[in-house]
């Protein structure tokens, strides 16, 4: 029972236990006092009818008419007068007995023990009997009834009374009890919320303390961040510009393409300053070196400000930037000329920068984004000044059948239910299964064959098809888990969160399993809706961590660091990109940045799994760094324990 | 015994009428009382008293015993009203207890060795119910006494053989029992004993708090708790 409903019992039964204790006692207590007053009129009045009696000379006829007169002008039972042997000589009693205006179970429960009031009567020395003389007590169950009512009225007034200003003090004491009670919550959940101290003293001291605990958690996870931000920077980017490495930009790039719910067309953008010898020789290394920080400042713009864009120098002279968008790369590559031709003005003539820019099919590999975009930049490298040549693909069939029927297979194929999960184990230390990923894949054509989610979920996005599809990739999971008992995780897109009706239709689908199940299901985000969709990740942590879902952010990187309020997040696990694990083993600072994201998220009580491993040694690397969990083609093949 | 007579008279007219609203509280311990005394308890109260008193008391049980033993009822009567007479000396309230009015347990009245004529009434009734004679042979009886030649208030005990009988009088001014017709210098007024009484409440005196309202229930308390 909760402290506010005990306190509540208890007001209630000391305020019942005081009106029914007080209306008994008083009741008890007027019934003594009557029942005694009731007595000594009874003795009384019989010894001074005895006295007047004794004082008639034993003329029986003078002492019946006393006797009489004393019956018919009090309020008498009955009078009788017994002589010495006891045989009545004279007697007068009520023929009609009063009737009590009082429930017959009050009367019942509270009887009167009235004694009749006896005196001996004398005639001189001679003795002539007794006088036996009960008085009428109808009336004092009658005003005892009253009595009690008015008794109970006014204490059941005041326990109203009472029960209303305790209502009033409990609540006033619930507020800050429900705040601190959240808050405590919030913290096992992993989030570290601060909250407004109350004006109770213990409250307030206790609130107090938890708040100064979580600032102190802050300012720790804080230091943390700082310090990976600073080791990223050191590690993974170019020193000069500041941008990712040619290592780091492929890794990255890499798992852009490979990504599900990327755009169907993307634009990569190659630059490259020309004759970078040359200007070395003519304006020396200061100058040149210039003229490569203008150019990444030109380029850090994007990935700062939208989202999946990538920013990498190659190596020497060649810059790279990736842009996880259709229909955008000729406007940017046209406006990053623009930006470096005003840029590049003060260095003099002479400072050529070449751009070939392309945009294609996201599902083309590495090798034919790079040629096509070497292609246009080899085209462009023989202009003078900044140059740009732009290359787009024609858009491709599937696309040119038309949006609306594209719209219609994705939706068809979720209403039919022509879906399944993939499963893709992923594993502990200890080779065993932690929990299974799994993707959806969907039957567009119903003769054709199941298709992953690359090929239809940039279309379900556009059309706001991605909550239908994620909340039946939960739906098969829980069914699935019900079957066998293994846990598993689904994907949630970043988008899918814009849908108002996507949490409560979520948590109504876990609600309906068994407890069990529940703990055994997992739902994770890609790493922007942490910063994307904050409030409503938030939301969806304290709507279903309750009931014992997992929640988990997948695609994770360095941009973790940036997430400022990851200690509020509320969430499970975090997955590591392939960007950030691949080639852990034979770079000794990438594994030292990793070991350090592990360590910060660890400070949050968080689960760290690495994604997209497909080396040996990468995997013992990451065993090393203290991982919790690895997943990818190595994984896979990994023989499995149950 | 002059003198007690001017005092007696000086205060008759105060004392009947306290003592009749006295008498409206005669309920419950007197048929308690009606079966006599508990001996070991009275023997225990008066341990508590001086030495004198333990040897008065010793010889009031003795007596009663012995009294209790005769078949002649007469004859208890002469016992007990021979030894209250000869070992008690008459003197006022006012000088024995500093009260205008009090009426004393027999125990109290053999402490003191003195007390007035209720006392002594009060300690032959007892003292009979404990030789065995019933209740309804004996009543307390307010009278006017004659003394010479002036009115006094007075209570003595009557002896009623049968109920409609000539009552013995048992008295302290008069030591000798007499018949009431040969008592003409008392007049009657009105009778009392313990009978006809109720005996619920004799059991719930003790926390009532209007025990303690009038002499009569208050003597009535204490006798019965020294183990009358």
């Amino acid at each position: 029972m909760s402290l506010i409903r005990q306190i509540w019992c208890l007001v209630l039964g000391a305020v019942l236990a005081s009106v029914l204790g007080g209306v008994a006692v008083s009741t008890w207590s007027l019934r003594e006092l009557l029942q005694t007053q009731a007595q000594l009129k009874n003795a009384d009045n019989a010894n001074a009818l005895a006295l007047a009696l004794s004082q008639q000379k034993g003329d029986a006829e003078l002492m019946s008419l006393l006797i009489s007169a004393q019956f018919d002008a009090g309020a008498y039972e009955s009078v009788r007068w017994r002589d010495g042997g006891g045989a009545q000589v004279f007697e007068r009693h009520l023929e009609t007995p009063q009737v009590a205006h009082a429930p017959r179970w009050f009367v019942a429960l509270l009887p009167l023990d009235v004694a009749p009031g006896v005196a001996k009567v004398s005639d001189g020395w001679k003795a002539v009997g007794e006088i036996e003389l009960r008085g009428q007590t109808g009336y004092v169950h009658e005003a005892l009834w009253r009595a009690t009512l008015s008794t109970a009225t006014w204490l059941l007034m005041v326990g109203v009374v009472t029960g209303v200003a305790a209502a009033i003090v409990l609540s006033r004491l619930r507020r800050p009890l429900d705040t601190a009670v959240r808050q405590a919550e919030g913290v096992t959940q992993g989030r570290f919320e601060t909250v407004l101290e109350p004006r109770v003293p213990e409250m307030r001291k206790l609130t107090s303390a938890m708040n100064t605990m979580v600032v102190r958690t802050r300012q720790m996870f804080e230091a943390q961040a700082e310090q990976l931000r600073t080791l990223h920077h050191q590690l993974l980017c170019d020193e000069l510009t500041g941008l990712s490495h040619r290592r780091q930009f492929v890794a990255e790039l890499n798992s852009a393409l490979e990504r599900d719910d990327g755009p169907l067309r993307a634009g990569l953008v190659l630059l490259r300053l020309k004759d970078l010898q040359g200007l070395n020789q003519r304006l020396g290394h200061g100058a040149t070196d210039q003229a490569l920080v203008a150019i990444a400042q030109a380029l850090r713009v994007y990935p700062e400000q939208v989202r999946g864009c990538l920013a990498g120098r190659l190596n020497g002279s060649d810059f790279a930037l990736w842009l996880p968008a259709p229909n955008v790369v000729g406007d940017t590559a046209q406006a990053l000329a623009d930006a470096l031709r005003a840029g590049l003005q003060n260095l003099g003539s002479g400072v050529g920068v070449a751009l070939g820019a392309v945009e294609l099919m996201r599902d083309q590999p590495m090798s034919a984004w790079f040629a096509a975009a070497d292609a246009a930049l080899a085209k462009a490298e023989q202009g003078e000044g900044v140059v740009l040549e732009l290359r787009e693909a024609p858009p491709s069939d599937e696309v040119a059948q038309g949006e609306r029927a594209w719209r219609a297979l994705i939706s068809d194929a979720l209403a039919q239910q022509r879906s399944r999960l993939l499963e893709f184990p992923l594993i502990g230390r200890e080779r065993q299964v932690l929990h299974l990923e799994c993707p959806l894949q969907l039957k567009l054509n119903p003769v054709g064959e199941f298709e992953p989610a690359a090929r239809w979920l940039p279309l379900a996005l556009r059309h706001r098809l991605s909550a239908e599809a994620d909340l039946q990739a939960l739906a098969l999971a829980l069914q699935a888990t019900q079957q066998d008992q293994r846990a598993r995780c689904v994907n949630v897109a970043p988008a899918t969160l814009n849908d108002g009706s996507f949490i409560a239709r979520a948590r109504e689908l876990v609600q309906a399993a068994p407890a069990p199940v529940r703990r055994a299901i997992g739902l994770e985000l890609a790493e922007p809706a942490a910063v994307q969709h904050f409030e409503t990740l938030q939301e969806l942590g304290r709507q279903l961590r309750p009931l014992g879902v997992q929640l988990g952010l997948e695609h994770a990187g360095a941009g973790l660091a940036q997430i400022d309020r990851l200690f509020q997040a509320g969430l499970d696990y975090v997955k590591l990109d392939s960007s950030v694990v691949s080639g852990v083993s034979a770079d000794v600072a990438r594994a030292a940045f990793v070991r350090s994201l592990v360590v910060m998220l660890r400070s949050l009580s968080l689960k760290v799994y690495a994604e997209g491993v497909t080396d040996a040694l990468d995997a013992q690397a990451l065993w090393d760094c203290e991982l919790d969990g690895i997943t990818g083609p190595w994984a896979s093949a990994q023989e499995i324990k149950p | 015994m002059s003198r007690f007579v001017t005092r007696a008279v000086s205060r008759a007219g105060r004392r009947i009428r306290p003592a009749l609203w006295a008498l409206a509280w005669t309920a419950g311990l007197w048929s308690a009382l009606a079966w006599g005394w508990d001996q070991d308890r009275l023997t225990e109260s008066a341990a508590k008293l001086s030495p004198r008193t333990q040897a008065a008391v010793k010889a009031m049980i003795q007596m009663a015993d012995h009294a209790a033993a005769m078949p002649d009822e007469r004859d208890r009567l002469a016992a007990v009203n021979g030894f209250f007479n000869q070992r008690v000396a008459f003197r006022d309230d006012i000088e024995v207890w500093g009260q205008i009015d009090y009426w004393a347990t027999p125990l109290e009245l053999l402490d003191k060795g003195a007390g007035d004529c209720e006392d002594y009434a009060i300690a032959k009734y007892m003292s009979l119910l404990a030789a065995g004679v019933p209740q309804s042979r004996l009543r307390m009886v307010y009278v006017r006494a004659q003394f010479q030649g002036r009115p006094q208030a007075h209570m003595v005990l009557a002896y009623y053989a049968q109920p409609e009988a000539e009552p013995l009088i048992l008295d302290n001014i008069n030591p000798e029992i007499r018949p009431a017709s040969l008592r003409p210098d008392l007049t009657p007024v009105f009778s009392f004993n313990g009978e006809g009484l109720w005996s619920g409440v004799g059991a719930t005196t003790a926390g009532n708090p209007l025990v303690r309202l009038s002499l009569w229930r208050d003597l009535l308390a204490k006798a019965k708790a020294e183990g009358f």
